[in-house]
C-alpha cells in the first residue's frame, strides 16, 4: 500500500516535542504577564482596593466607577454626553468617582492612559480627561497619539512640568495600565464605558446615551 | 464509488489537515496580540465563572496554535482532528445559547469579542462556519491518514 511520504518518527516527535514547547511557554507567559504586577509604579491616587482606577474624593460615598478606553469613539460620546455632569459631582464632592483606562483597543489606548495617570499627578486629571477624548482620532490605532501628542496635549491644558514630561516620555505608568486591565477582567467588564454605582451596573442600552436617565441613574444610587 | 473514495481518501485528508490546521493557526495568532480582548470575549458568553473565562481566554489561543500547527505538518492527526472538532462543538453551543439568550456580542472567534450592537451579529453563520470545521475535525479523527503528512 503506498504510503504517504511522511517524515520517519523522529522528525514526527521532535515536532510535537517543539510545538508543546511552544503551547507550555506561551500559556505560562500570557498567564503570568496579564496578573497585576506589584512591582508596577503606581500614580499616588491610585489604590489595588478600586481595582488601580484613578481616584477623585477618596472619602465621599457613594463610589462611581467609570471604565473607558481612550480610543473608544462610544466613551467620546458619553464623555460629551455626561462629563460635565460628571465632572460637577467631582468637583462638589458628592461623590467618589473611580476612573479606569482599559487598554484593550490597541497601544495608543495605552500612551493615552499612561498620560491621563501623570496629568494625576499633576492634580489634572480631570482636564486632562476630557483633553484626550477630544482629541481622539475618527479611527482607532491611526498613529496620531504617538511622538509628542500626549505632551502636547498635557500642554494645551496648562501643564508645563519637568516631572509631567519625564512620566510621559519614560512610560512610567505603562506597567500599571496592565494592573487596570487585570483588575477590569477580573470585575468582568467587556466593553466600554462601563458605569457602577456602588458596585451596580447602569443600563448599557438605556442609561449611557442619555444624560437625564444618566443623573437619575446616579441618584438613585445616592449622589444628591 | 468506495474505490473512488479510497484514491481520494489521502488527498482528502491532507486538504481537511491544512484547512482545519490554518483556520485554528491563523484564529489563535490574532488572538496572542491582545488577549485583554480574548479573555473579554470569553467573559462576554457569561458561560463561565469569570475567573475561569480569563483562563480560557489567555491559554485558548496557544491552543488553537498548538493543534494548528499538529494538523498543518500533520501529526497526531487523529487525536490534533479530535481536539479541533471539540473545541468546535464547543464554539457552536457557546454561540447558540448566547443567541437564544438574546446576548449581542462578537463571537471572537478571530480576536475581537465583547458586546456589540444587536444588528451586528452573525451567530448563523458563525455556526454554520463552525459546524463545517466539526465535520472536518471528525473526518480527520476517522481517516487521519494522508498525503504530506508526519504520522507513519
Amino acid at each position: 500500500m503506498a504510503t504517504n511520504n511522511g517524515g520517519d518518527k523522529g522528525t514526527r516527535n521532535l515536532v510535537i516535542i517543539m510545538v508543546s514547547f511552544i503551547v507550555v511557554v506561551g500559556i505560562v507567559f500570557s498567564l503570568i504577564s496579564n496578573r497585576s504586577s506589584t512591582s508596577a509604579a503606581i500614580p499616588a491616587s491610585v489604590s489595588a482596593d478600586d481595582g488601580y482606577g484613578i481616584v477623585l474624593n477618596p472619602n465621599t460615598k457613594p463610589t462611581i466607577d467609570v471604565y473607558i478606553d481612550y480610543q473608544c469613539p462610544v466613551c467620546k460620546t458619553f464623555e460629551i454626553l455626561n462629563g460635565e455632569y460628571l465632572n460637577e459631582v467631582i468637583a462638589q464632592n458628592k461623590a467618589k468617582v473611580v476612573y479606569h483606562p482599559m487598554t484593550f483597543l490597541g497601544p495608543e489606548s495605552i500612551l493615552a492612559a499612561n498620560a491621563a495617570a501623570c496629568a494625576a499627578d499633576e492634580n489634572e486629571f480631570v482636564a486632562m480627561n476630557l483633553a484626550i477624548f477630544q482629541d481622539q482620532s475618527a479611527n482607532e490605532n491611526s498613529g496620531k497619539w504617538q511622538g509628542d501628542a500626549m505632551l502636547n496635549i498635557g500642554k494645551s491644558i496648562g501643564i508645563n512640568s519637568a516631572k509631567f514630561e519625564k512620566c510621559i516620555n519614560d512610560g512610567n505608568y505603562v506597567k500599571w495600565t496592565g494592573n487596570v486591565a487585570s483588575a477590569s477582567a477580573a470585575a468582568n467588564v467587556n466593553g466600554t464605558p462601563t458605569v457602577f454605582v456602588n458596585g451596580k451596573e447602569l443600563d448599557r442600552n438605556t442609561e449611557y446615551g442619555d444624560p437625564i436617565k444618566f443623573k437619575a441613574a446616579l441618584a438613585a444610587g445616592g449622589v444628591k | 464509488m468506495v474505490d473512488k473514495f479510497r484514491v481520494a481518501q489521502p488527498w482528502l485528508t491532507l486538504i481537511a489537515r491544512l484547512i482545519l490546521g490554518a483556520v485554528l493557526l491563523v484564529a489563535g495568532a490574532l488572538k496572542i496580540g491582545n488577549l485583554q480582548k480574548s479573555a473579554m470575549a470569553v467573559r462576554a458568553y457569561e458561560l463561565l465563572p469569570v475567573q475561569l473565562a480569563n483562563f480560557l481566554g489567555y491559554t485558548l489561543p496557544w491552543i488553537e496554535i498548538g493543534v494548528g500547527l499538529l494538523l498543518i505538518t500533520g501529526a497526531v492527526v487523529k487525536i490534533s482532528g479530535l481536539i479541533g472538532a471539540i473545541t468546535m462543538l464547543a464554539f457552536i453551543i457557546a454561540i447558540a445559547q448566547a443567541w437564544a439568550r438574546g446576548l449581542s456580542i462578537d463571537c471572537g472567534c478571530f480576536g475581537g469579542g465583547g458586546a456589540i450592537d444587536p444588528e451586528d451579529t452573525r451567530y448563523l453563520s458563525e455556526i454554520i462556519r463552525d459546524l463545517g470545521l466539526f465535520i472536518l475535525g471528525i473526518y480527520l479523527y476517522l481517516y487521519p491518514k494522508g498525503r504530506f503528512g508526519l504520522d507513519k
